[in-house]
């Protein structure tokens, strides 16, 4: 015999559980990876352009300057260099500052004030030559000032001026006028980012959440449909889910029916072998055939090992189905009428207290076989009162059957009890009917406790599962 | 006392007739439902032994039938299934009593003949009229504490009287409860049995009422 396992045991979360992560991690770190890939991204592509731009505005400043001094550009009697107007403005005034201009021509140099007169030195021109398409516009170039510090140059290479050779002019600006607004302005774009971030990040985890909802529900319904609250799952599910909800539901009619025709089978199988049995025992009681009685014992045994086995089919059918809930007054009502007319010569008077609507997470056979042997019990032994009730308790339902006849003691009744003993020890009859009820109880975890009641009998207290 | 039995297993039946007989039950035998529901509509029967798995027509739903038809002699229902739930449904439909198979056949017969006195509204199990005493249980009847030999007419025409002995019980009803349905029925040997049991039972008497039946009483003639 294989101890009944208890069917509302935890829900496995074991192994596959730990294999496959959660949905909703899964959903959620991609999300994360997501939105700080497309942040970096955009923000190195942002401050990218910014770059661009700020270079381009310093480029057009030391342009026009450039413009400017080319424009203003004449050559002494002399031959020295010399502006037609003033072009030290601000901020190439500035000493030091990196903003500076320079014109050379041949060996005449011409210098704005913030170079101290030091020579602002120019980078070989390193592109090639394009067909002198660029010639009449400066070129750019990254150089170092007097003093060693960075600073953008602005070049433009003249072939003739004024008839007296190739001059250049160029223009510069400090390093730090490109990066320093570059940096303020990454610093406030990687803050804006980073707020946009948490919020998409937030948002996508309340999606996920919202998303994930419906299987969480689902969760629930096949967990009612477990404990036998409701026989399918609600078909009222978002589109992606129904069809998954189907086939869980065809699978459960499946289960069903599978049930249903087992158990067709096994009461075929009974009533095809209990008829012969029926007509050997009778065959048998013709003293003659049977003088020792030999023949009657092996039928009884064989009718015994029959009944076992047929129910250990039943209850090895019903493990791991899915319950139905069976309403407790029927089936208590019915028992009682049956008994009424079986019993009707001791005029046993009955006394129901089964609430309306009360019910148990057990097949209805099953409760009528439990019920039917406590009540079976009850009526052989009492003397003329039987109680039946039923209440809700903290374990599920309790039904108390209970007579006011003998009793049973402490160890007769574990006796009565006991289970593992051999199929030829159980003698239908007392107690009999009372191991087959524990046995059920058991297999839908519940139990059944014996001890004296109000009416001084026996009482037996069946806990199931509501 | 006439019995109907309706069983479509031939040599179940077989077995159980030739137990019955044996105890002087006289017998009708129906092996499918149809039929089974036919007869028990049509006949009397001092009590019926019905199977519930049958073909043509299952035995619950014949008891239903013969109910709804207020048929209402007892009913023992013979079921496969030791399990509650049919044997509800056979209660609920209107059966009296079960056995489960396989049975013992002294069980059947216990069980039919508390039935039967039930159903004749006597309440202890000896029947007493004069001199004469019924053991409803057992099946066998006493005068002044001597046990009675009696033939299994005999038998069935005394059961019949004194399960009755407070009425009249009418020729054609007796007649209909001593005699198997396919034995041929000889009007004047109702008679004889009677005439032959009148010697067997004094000073109890069966009273002849003209026209209509007879009737079994404890002593001597006014």
């Amino acid at each position: 015999m294989t101890p009944p396992h208890p069917p509302h045991g935890p829900t496995p979360r074991g192994p596959a559980h730990a294999h496959r992560g959660s949905l909703q991690r899964r959903l959620i770190l991609a999300a994360v990876v997501l939105v700080t890939v497309a942040l970096v991204v955009a923000g190195v592509a942002i401050g990218f352009i910014l770059h661009r731009f700020v270079r381009g505005q310093l480029d057009s400043r030391l342009d026009s300057q450039i413009v400017a001094i080319a424009a203003s550009l004449e050559r002494g009697r002399d031959g020295r260099l010399a502006l037609g107007r003033n072009l030290d403005g601000p901020p190439f005034d500035r000493d030091r500052s990196g903003w500076s201009w320079q014109v050379r021509q041949g060996d005449a140099v011409l210098r704005s004030g913030s170079l101290e007169g030091r020579d602002l030195s120019v980078p070989e021109d390193d592109r090639r030559d394009d067909g002198g398409r660029h010639r009449d516009r400066p070129r750019p170039a990254d150089g170092v000032d007097p003093w060693g510090n960075p600073v953008i140059l602005r070049i433009l290479a003249l072939p003739n001026e004024g008839g007296a050779g190739p001059a250049t002019i160029v223009a510069s600006a400090p390093m730090a006028a490109l990066h320093g607004p570059v940096r303020e302005a990454s610093l406030t774009l990687a803050l804006i980012l980073a707020v946009l971030g948490l919020c998409l990040l937030a948002g996508l985890v309340v999606q996920v959440r919202l998303g994930l909802r419906p299987l969480e529900r689902l969760r629930r319904d096949l967990a009612e449909v477990r404990a036998g609250q409701r026989a399918q799952v609600p078909e009222k599910q978002p589109a992606e889910i129904r069809p998954l909800v189907r086939e869980v539901n065809a699978l459960l009619s499946e289960n069903a029916a599978n049930l249903e025709r087992a158990r067709t089978h096994v009461a075929n199988l009974a009533h095809g072998l209990k008829t012969p049995l029926a007509t050997l025992t009778m065959a048998l009681q013709d003293g003659e055939r049977d003088p020792d009685g030999r023949l009657a014992t092996l039928v009884s045994g064989m009718d015994g090992q029959i009944r076992h086995h047929l129910r250990r089919a039943r209850t090895a059918a019903l493990d791991g189905a899915t319950r139905e809930r069976t309403a407790l007054e029927a089936p208590v009502a019915d028992l009682r009428s049956t008994f009424a007319r079986l019993y009707a010569e001791k005029g046993i008077a009955f006394t129901v207290e089964v609430p309306d609507g009360i019910a148990v997470a057990c097949d209805g056979q099953d409760v009528d076989e439990m019920l039917g042997n406590l009540i079976d019990n009850a009526c052989r032994w009492c003397r003329a009162r039987v109680r039946i009730a039923a209440a809700l308790s903290e374990r599920g339902v309790t039904v108390t059957v209970e007579d006011d006849g003998p009793g049973l003691d402490g160890d007769a009744a574990a006796g009565v009890l006991g289970r593992g003993k051999r199929l030829d020890e159980t003698v239908p009859g007392h107690g009999f009917g009372l191991s087959i009820t524990t046995e059920l109880a058991e297999l839908y975890g519940g139990s059944l406790r014996l001890d004296r009641g109000s009416f001084h009998g026996l009482r037996a207290r069946l806990d199931l599962p509501a | 006392m006439k019995l109907l039995l309706v069983e479509d297993d031939a040599a179940l039946a077989a077995e159980i007739a030739k137990a019955l007989r044996a105890e002087n039950f006289a017998l009708d035998h129906a092996v499918n439902g149809e039929d089974g529901q036919h007869l028990g509509e049509t006949e009397t029967y001092d009590a019926v032994v019905l199977d519930l798995g049958l073909p043509k027509r299952d035995g619950v739903s014949v008891l239903q039938a013969w109910r709804a038809a207020e048929r209402t002699m007892p009913v023992l229902i013979l079921t496969a299934r030791d399990g509650w739930s049919d044997k509800v449904a056979g209660f609920k439909a209107g059966a009296d009593d079960y056995l489960v198979k396989p049975f013992r056949v002294e069980e059947l017969v216990i069980r039919l003949r508390a039935l039967v006195r039930r159903a004749s509204a006597h309440g202890a199990n000896r029947i007493v009229c004069g001199p004469l005493t019924y053991d409803a249980g057992l099946g066998t009847f006493e005068r002044d504490g001597l046990p009675l030999k009696l033939t299994g007419l005999e038998w069935r025409v005394l059961s019949c009287l004194i399960l009755r002995k407070d009425g009249v019980v009418p020729r054609g009803q007796l007649i209909e409860r001593v005699y198997d349905g396919d034995a041929e029925v000889d009007s004047n040997s109702v008679e004889v049995i009677i005439t032959r049991l009148r010697r067997k039972i004094a000073p109890a008497r069966i009273e002849g009422v003209r026209g209509h039946g007879y009737q079994l009483v404890p002593g001597e003639a006014p």
